[in-house]
């Protein structure tokens, strides 16, 4: 019995979201039943993550595959829960568990009439099954097809907002993210073409014998697919698109838009470098120091655009530009204490965005004022949701304590191991960058008079979920264990492919 | 073990009592923050006690794999007592300052805070714990330097964070690479990178120096410090002059003696720098303070080079000049708190802020103008007064270290101090009285007897050295 | 020279996928008119397409369909056929989300050109 649990359960984490989306609209007027459905099915996923991690974690690190239709490896589709995937799928469910708490009930003045919020919540379970499809997919194929379902899922919820602007925000993202996943699917047909293979493990085994038959296709595949996931996961300059997009939709999907959905394109992009090219030949061509100079443009141009926004939400959209950098900076430096900065990084920031986007989102709620400026005194009249905010803030800088510290810690032992003295300039410089557009926010919510109005804390659910989410930012900062412990086989993993 | 944990947690605790006490019982919430001081101060003098004596604390855990100790040594011990003997003045001057002012709430609160923070620099035992604190320790006092709330207070609590950040910045690069080299950051067990020698060493102490440069405010990394004197006088005179700047210049020291260790200093060609810029800073500094018109200014000029002196000292790598160190931070820190407690009365009881206008001062201010005047004595380096020893310490380890010239520089930033501080002194005797006495009620009291009680105790270690004596000896036998 | 021509010649599915690719491209990216970017980007994928489906075909290849008689022994790949069917599925589903919010645009705004949105960005309020 718990051994067909455990042999199915990488499909079902993928299977039961996309399930329950599609049975959701059947009982759109009844808004108590669909939050509540949404919510067991996400507090399921966490429960079949936290199991897996744990057999991955007992297992030593020995992959769960699981061969879609029985059908063995080069021909048939294998989901492949390894650590890397695992650790992923607890990121996904940790954080979409607290942000459909946190949607409960609270959507109808965002989105509008019942009808609506279920649709919502049909493309935010889609959002969710495509994300783990993500952490488990093992196919090249497969990945395209996920990437497009999350890509459409993501458009529908900017465009939930009812507001002709989240309309054009959705237009230009989906427009954008189309562009990229052309142009994966592009690199995925040269990969294909050049090695006769979908699965990443028998293509990677193949390009490695034979890409120096074919370098040119290969460096196509490899500009393609950087580029196409450089657009999706708002990769500085092609960012251009995220601003708008995660700044104009309904708080609890900019929490996971900025959240889950950009990482969920960087762990595929992840898996390509490391899975299917390969460290080895990433170094041939180059590719990492290429990842590495981008990554930290991005961290400093995404900072100073951050600074220049008066918009609460629009700073957070813009920081997430400069903490996507950390993370592809990390790619860049090919080393395990590296990799395991960015994967932690990744986890970090997921929740760690999350949690801002719902206080932001929480205080836009309450006062209606979506500028820095305006919201002086927040701090005193919500101090549970200026709390939470506060300690995203410091977590985001890198304080000691808060999970975003240990991921920089890695990066940084990361990058001087890889010799590379510009990122750790860089890592420490985006620190402070990030202090000097965070804090004035804090500094004004809790130091500075605010008008006599009576604005409240968000109700109950929602408050738990930001306790949820500082908990989580706490822990992951002191007390990180098992989670670290993933990230560091994770990228030995990685890095020993070949 | 439970005293160390005792005083780390009083001001913490005390702190978080004040912060949901209701705001207008401000005699309930002064008892309250006067006994978690107390509490504090007592336990981290039992602390340092039983550290003299040879007793070891150890308090270690681990966030995020990361390894971090409490486990205060004997310089450490002598950097709480300084730090929580002065905190007890300052609260009780406080009570007297504060009065009637607003947001005293948060102030308190942000003031018990600082102060377990501060403790826990002292106290800790690797280097984790001590950027952890460290790091803090901005955040912590950030409150407390933009208590005015005026535009220019905004400006200066934003320069505080911005150099601060950057520099904790550069210290955990610093620290990141040290822990790559050696893979141990303790200090207990001798110099952490005694057994390393690389070629990079001379850069990573570049690092160290600018990480914790920036809070002992070395020049060209000051600028913060004279700006934050738009904080409150008692915040001026307690965390700019001692503890926030103490904690960079204890970092200092610390990675002088506990990280590269004397005997791999005296090997690195930057360590030879060092002095250098220690001695420029004592020099520029005080000729700078000689030129401010506003006290507090005055005063914040002076402490950038005074602080040098105790670096200079430990830069010389001898243990004479380190003597002169250690009980250079003992007396500067006794005096410079009297002077800023003096020019915070003199502020609040006659309103001049400019020491061009103070003609007629001393007369209606008779006791404060006596305790500013001891005290400027003290930082000439007057006999009667503690710094005449450490002085003459700090050149004695200059000309055993075979540097020689720096004497002179001591000696000539002794000179540019009498500049600096008789002509003030003088002045405020002179010309007429603009009120009759101003040193009456009860608000005056509070403010006064600290003031005078730190001068006295001035004088006392000037005339008994003895006291401070064990403390001086522990810490140089620990490194020596 | 000679050779690249004739390179090209031989390979002219590939020469007409880039060609598609940049015309999809261009069009994306300098038109203003929300219609026309929408064709662009399916453009663009018909050039992925063709690219993928030119790349599992064998010139002289046979329909892979086995249990028929056939003369030929060498079969093309179906796979790249397969698969582009899927993303001709996607495609299109895209396409029609982006027409869904065409429609909302022109409702709020009255246009469909990007550049005329932007400027009636601010006077168009929450409705």
């Amino acid at each position: 019995m718990i051994a067909s649990i455990t042999a199915n359960l990488p499909v079902f984490v993928v299977i039961a979201p996309l399930f329950v989306a599609f049975v959701l609209p059947t009982f759109a007027r009844r808004m108590r039943l669909v939050e509540g459905l949404v919510i067991f099915v996400e507090t399921l996923g966490l429960v079949g993550a936290g199991y897996l991690a744990s057999i991955v974690l007992r297992q030593k690190g020995i992959p769960i595959i699981y061969q879609l239709g029985g059908w063995p490896a080069p021909w048939g589709i294998e989901l492949e829960a390894g650590s890397l995937g695992v650790f992923f799928l607890l990121v996904i469910s940790g954080v979409s568990l607290p942000v459909s708490l946190f949607a409960k009930g609270n959507l109808t003045e965002e989105v509008g009439s019942k009808e609506r919020v279920a649709r919502f919540y049909v493309l935010y379970l889609l959002l969710g099954g495509a994300l783990a499809g993500m952490a488990v997919t093992n196919d090249l194929f497969n990945v395209f097809v996920l990437v497009e379902v999350a890509t459409l899922s993501c458009c529908g919820l900017v465009s939930a907002r009812n507001h002709p602007r989240a309309a054009e925000a959705a237009f230009t993202y989906l427009i954008m993210a189309t562009l990229g996943s052309t142009l994966v699917l592009g690199g995925i047909g040269f990969l294909y073409m050049v090695t006769g293979h979908l699965n990443m493990g028998f293509a990677s085994q193949e390009l490695g014998r034979i890409w120096q038959d074919y370098p040119h296709v290969v460096w196509m595949a490899v500009s393609f697919i950087l580029v196409g996931f450089g657009v999706k996961s708002a990769i500085f300059p092609l960012h251009v698109w995220l601003p708008d997009a995660h700044s104009t939709a309904p708080s609890p999907a900019s929490a996971i838009l900025s959240g889950l959905a950009v990482k969920g394109y960087l762990i595929c992009l992840l898996k390509f470098l490391y899975s299917v090219f390969g460290p080895e030949l990433m170094q041939k061509f180059a590719v990492h120091r290429i990842l590495a100079l981008v990554g930290a443009v991005a961290i400093i141009a995404g900072s100073v655009l951050a600074l220049t926004q008066e918009e609460l939400k629009r700073r957070l959209a813009y920081s997430t530009v400069a903490q996507v950098g950390y993370i592809i900076l990390g790619f860049g430096l090919v080393n395990t204490k590296g990799l395991t900065g960015t994967l932690f990084y990744l986890a970090s920031h997921a929740v760690i965005k999350s949690t801002l986007f719902l206080a932001a989102g929480a205080m836009l709620a309450a006062t209606g004022k979506k500028n820095v400026r305006e919201l002086a005194g927040v701090g005193r009249k919500m101090p549970i949701t200026m709390a939470a905010f506060t300690v995203g803030s410091l977590g985001l800088i890198g304080i000691p304590l808060f999970s975003g510290f240990i991921g920089k810690w890695y990066l940084l032992l990361g990058s001087l191991e890889a010799g590379n003295i510009l990122s750790v300039a860089v890592i420490i410089a985006g620190s402070v960058l990030c202090a000097a557009y965070l804090l004035p926010v804090i500094r004004g919510a809790y130091f500075e008079p605010g008008p006599e109005e009576d604005w409240k804390d968000p109700g109950l659910p929602q408050k738990i979920a930001l306790i949820l989410l500082v908990a989580a930012i706490v822990i992951l900062g002191v007390v990180p264990g098992p989670f670290l412990e993933l990230a560091k086989r994770a990228a030995a993993e990685l890095l020993a492919l070949q | 073990m439970l005293a160390l944990i005792l005083a780390l947690s009083s001001g913490v605790v005390g702190g978080l009592i004040v912060a949901v006490m209701p705001q207008a019982r401000s005699r309930l919430r002064n008892l309250v923050v006067l006994v978690f001081s107390v509490s504090g101060t007592i336990f981290s003098w039992q602390v340092a006690l039983m550290v003299f004596a040879g007793e070891n604390f150890r308090i270690v855990g681990e966030f995020g794999g990361l390894a971090w100790s409490l486990d205060p040594d004997p310089l450490g011990a002598v950097f709480g007592l300084i730090a929580s003997t002065l905190w007890l003045f300052t609260t009780v001057y406080s009570f007297g300052y504060m009065a009637g002012k607003h947001k005293q709430r948060t102030y308190y609160t942000f003031l018990l805070i600082s102060f377990s923070v501060t403790l826990g620099v002292a106290f800790s035992g690797n280097l984790v714990a001590l950027y952890l604190f460290y790091e803090l320790l901005t955040f912590a006092t950030y409150p407390l330097v933009i208590h005015e709330r005026s535009s220019g207070a905004v400006k200066a609590g934003a320069k505080y964070i911005l150099y601060n950040l950057s520099g904790a910045g550069a210290l955990l690069i610093a620290i990141v690479i040290t822990y790559g080299w050696a893979g141990n950051l303790d200090f207990a067990g001798g110099p952490i990178l005694a057994n390393c020698l690389k070629n990079g060493l001379n850069w990573l102490l570049v690092l160290f120096t600018i990480g914790f440069g920036v809070k002992a405010a070395i020049m060209p990394l000051h600028r913060w410090l004279p700006a934050a004197m738009v904080a409150p006088t008692p915040v001026s005179a307690l965390l700019h002059a001692v503890a926030v700047v103490y904690s960079g210049v204890y970092g200092i020291l610390r990675v002088v003696y506990s990280v590269f260790g004397h005997e791999l200093m005296a090997e690195l060609s930057f360590s030879s720098m060092l002095p250098l810029i220690a001695a420029f800073t004592i020099l520029v500094g005080v000729t700078i303070a000689t030129q401010q018109d506003v006290l507090k200014r005055r005063l914040a000029y002076h402490t950038i080079s005074q602080l040098s002196y105790i670096l200079l000292g430990a830069f010389t790598l001898q243990p004479s000049g380190l003597t002169g160190a250690i009980l250079h931070m003992i007396s500067y820190s006794t005096l410079k708190v009297t002077l800023f407690f003096c020019a915070g009365i003199i502020a609040e009881q006659t309103g001049e802020i400019k020491v061009s206008k103070m003609g007629g001062v001393g007369w209606s201010l008779p006791m404060t103008m006596a305790a500013f005047g001891i005290a400027s004595l003290g930082m000439i380096g007057m006999l009667p007064l503690n710094t005449f020893w450490s002085k003459y310490y700090l050149m004695k380890g200059s000309v055993a270290g075979g540097r020689w010239p720096l004497a002179l520089v001591l000696i000539a930033s002794g000179i540019i101090n009498a500049v600096c501080f008789i002509p003030t002194v003088v002045t405020a005797f002179r010309g007429k009285s603009v009120q009759p006495n101003a040193e009456r009620g009860g608000r005056v009291a509070l403010m006064l007897a600290p003031t005078l009680l730190l001068a006295a105790i001035a004088l006392s270690i000037g005339l008994w050295p003895g006291i401070v004596w064990p403390g001086v000896q522990a810490v140089v036998n620990w490194f020596f | 020279m000679k050779v690249l021509l004739e390179k090209l010649l031989v390979n002219y599915p590939y020469v007409a996928a880039v060609i598609l690719f940049m015309i999809g491209a261009l069009t994306v990216l300098t038109r203003s008119n929300l219609f026309k970017k929408l064709l662009g980007i399916n453009i663009m994928e018909s050039a992925i397409f063709l690219m993928f489906v030119a790349g599992g075909n064998i010139r002289g290849g046979a329909a892979p369909i086995l249990g028929e008689v056939n003369p030929k022994s060498v079969y093309i790949n179906p796979l790249p056929s397969a698969l582009m069917l899927t993303g001709i599925v996607v495609s299109v589903s895209v396409t029609a989300f982006a027409l869904a919010l065409i429609v909302r645009l022109y409702k709020s705004y009255g246009t469909t050109d990007a550049r005329r949105i932007s400027q009636l960005r601010d006077e168009v309020t929450e409705r």
